[in-house]
């Protein structure tokens, strides 16, 4: 061969590497456009003023930029006449919703995470509820809500307060209760803690333990002071995931409050289904806020999301 | 395990402390410690998941709706089954569903598959496209049906980019998407390819980069073409992530329901109605509790039978996994 063929070879594959790094790149982007566009759509809108939101052409950028919409949305109590317009004359505030889902996402994500954590425990070291009890535990997962919530709504609202009324004379109804949301939210995320939990707990060396209780330390001291610390990075994903699943939840939300306790996915809905012209402008601001905390935490946790939305199945 | 340190509880002991401590050393028995989560998580799955379905079967056989008061309420066997059974809205929305799932789920797939084989092959920016692609699984979904629906509005950007085609066909390019049953029907499917396919894109990411890169060198040394590489070495070691792909992802589009009551409360007419939408709107629209609770146990009856499969399919893959590990 001489070098003049050997050249000629290396600058076609150069090409071709040139060429094929070219498609790659042009199908990434276009992929990228479609991510980012309804995105920036929605941010767009929510600094868009009510004249602006619904035009033809529509805007493609704000011409008049204002925080109206936000100031709509986190006003405290009625609005100062400033602020209100004709279309939009309600106040929207969504402190109600804000702190609801906070605090029912929390509480929920919590409860899960400290029973999900034990049994994840448990499951690792002592093989309890036999060999297949950790796929058991996926069923629950699978089953579609609309299922649960028409279940859960008879519970709640039938029998309970039935069964309440006869043995203690009052009527307690879990409808449209923090606990009662509580108490579902933790039911169905309880499935994947334990799973992403198992994953962490596996790799806990189990000499360590031995270790501990030759030297004399007692079960719950082993769980708490060699196994907690050890996966407790662990439990923070763990956590942040379940938070992300229960802040997104909308079915159940909808279907189990009314209307006392409001979510923020319920909120947003409502706002969907006003009869007399839509309210794109604090829609999308609401939207914005919901998003935006969810989409940081998902990030921080990105490594991880593969562990909890395919149960572990997927392993490194 | 070897019981290590088996405590014996003090023999004498009126204090509280000394029952508190001869309570804990009881639980600290390994076959009651183990038990201790467990039995915690089973009340919980009783108390909200089992007494709620076996109060669903109670009222699937009664013949009842919720405006009435429950104690009037009367047995009515299997009426309410035959009812569910004969009803063509019903299993137009199970056909539907699966329509729904089926198309998205495939369309997913592909997509997921070509940028993760893209994304594994690029070296530059690489960690940035895949913290974009991952983005939309973050999104909440009732946002994503929103930011949808604004898009897919007659004077929206979706309109605007089609405009020139319009133009050309010499029709009104504000065209009101969401009012047409098949189009609407493609925006719901297309809201979940778009929120979902970020997903099946980080399972099969994670199946790429997990790909031994000395087998694929080896064919390579062989003379391998790319084709062949690609169809006799990566394709068949990607068949778990594929299957995980698939199971997990269709479990979750049979279910869907969010970008439906924010894209189009299963209108026009009940073109997009899933099987999760119709049921939400018998009970709590119209208020068919009895009606309801028998459909959703048949549903739960078609769901266990998937359920199963997948679950099977799941441990299957698991199980050849840990063959392979341990060879």
């Amino acid at each position: 061969m001489t070098t003049a063929t050997v050249d000629a070879a290396r600058a076609r594959k150069q090409r071709r590497e040139r060429r094929n790094s070219i498609i790659r790149h042009a199908i990434l982007l276009a992929w990228t456009a479609v991510i980012i566009f309804p995105i920036y759509w929605m941010v767009l809108t929510s600094f868009k003023d009510a004249s602006e939101w619904v035009t033809w052409p529509p805007y493609w950028w704000p011409h008049e930029p204002t925080w109206h919409n936000y100031a709509q949305i986190f006003a405290f109590a009625k609005l100062d006449p400033s602020l209100s317009r004709q279309a939009t004359e309600q106040a929207f505030s969504i402190w109600k919703g804000l702190a609801d889902a906070a605090f029912v996402c929390t509480a929920a994500s919590l409860l899960a995470l400290l029973l999900g954590t034990f049994l994840a425990y448990s499951i690792s070291r002592f093989d309890v509820g036999g060999k297949y009890f950790r796929h058991m535990i996926l069923t629950i997962r699978m089953i579609p809500p609309i299922v649960v919530a028409i279940a859960i709504l008879m519970y709640y609202a039938i029998l309970i307060p039935y069964a309440t009324s006869a043995l203690f004379g009052v009527r307690i109804s879990l409808f449209d209760t923090y606990v009662g949301l509580i108490l579902i939210y933790t039911a169905t995320t309880l499935p994947f803690v334990i799973w992403m939990m198992l994953s962490f707990i596996d790799e806990v060396p189990y000499t360590l333990e031995h270790a501990a209780r030759m030297m004399g330390a007692g079960r719950f001291m082993v769980l708490r002071r060699v196994v907690i610390p050890l996966v407790a990075s662990g439990m923070v994903v763990t956590f942040l995931f379940v938070f992300i699943l229960n802040w997104a939840e909308f079915l159940l939300a909808l279907t189990l409050t009314h209307p006392e306790v409001t979510t923020l996915t319920v909120l947003l809905n409502k706002f969907q289904s006003a009869s007399e012209g839509r309210l794109y402008g604090p829609q999308a601001a609401i939207g914005t806020v919901i998003t935006v905390p969810v989409v940081i935490l998902g990030i921080l946790i990105q490594k991880h999301l593969v562990k909890g939305f395919s149960f572990g199945t997927i392993r490194k | 395990m070897v019981e290590l340190t088996s405590r014996t509880a003090p023999l004498r002991s009126d204090t509280e402390a000394g029952f508190l401590r001869r309570l804990g050393a009881w639980f600290a028995q390994e076959r009651v410690f183990r038990l201790i989560p467990f039995v915690l998580v089973e009340v919980i799955f009783l108390a909200v998941i089992l007494i709620p379905f076996l109060l669903t079967i109670y009222i699937s056989v009664l013949k009842w709706r919720a405006n009435r008061p429950f104690e009037t309420a009367v047995f009515a066997g299997f009426d309410n089954y035959i009812t569910v059974l004969a009803n063509d809205q019903f299993w137009l929305a199970v056909g539907r569903t699966f329509y729904f799932a089926g198309v998205a789920v495939i369309l997913e797939l592909l997509i997921g598959f070509v940028l993760a084989m893209v994304v594994s092959q690029t070296t530059r920016f690489k960690a940035l496209y895949t913290t974009i692609f991952l983005v939309p699984m973050m999104i909440v979904p009732v946002v994503v049906g929103y930011n949808f629906s604004m898009i897919y509005v007659d004077s929206g950007p979706l309109n605007q980019i089609l405009a020139p085609l319009s133009d050309l066909l010499g029709t009104d390019p504000r065209i009101r998407w969401l009012s047409h049953p098949g189009a609407a029907q493609w925006g719901i499917i297309f809201a979940d390819v778009w929120q979902w396919t970020s997903l099946t894109f980080l399972i099969f990411l994670s199946g790429f980069s997990a790909l031994p890169q000395q087998l694929i060198n080896a064919a390579r040394v062989m003379g391998a073409t790319p084709w062949q590489i690609f169809w006799r070495v990566q394709f068949p070691l990607l068949k778990p992530a594929i299957v995980i792909a698939i199971v997990i992802r269709s479990m979750e589009a049979l279910k869907m329901f969010d970008p439906v009551v924010l894209l189009t409360f299963g209108g026009p007419g009940t073109s997009t109605q899933t099987v999760a939408y119709f049921l939400w709107e018998q009970v709590w629209v119209f208020n068919k509790f009895s009606f309801g609770a028998a459909a959703s146990i048949l549903l739960l009856l078609i769901f266990g039978f998937l359920i199963f499969i997948g679950i099977y399919m799941l441990v299957r893959q698991r199980n050849i996994a840990d063959v392979a590990r341990a060879a």
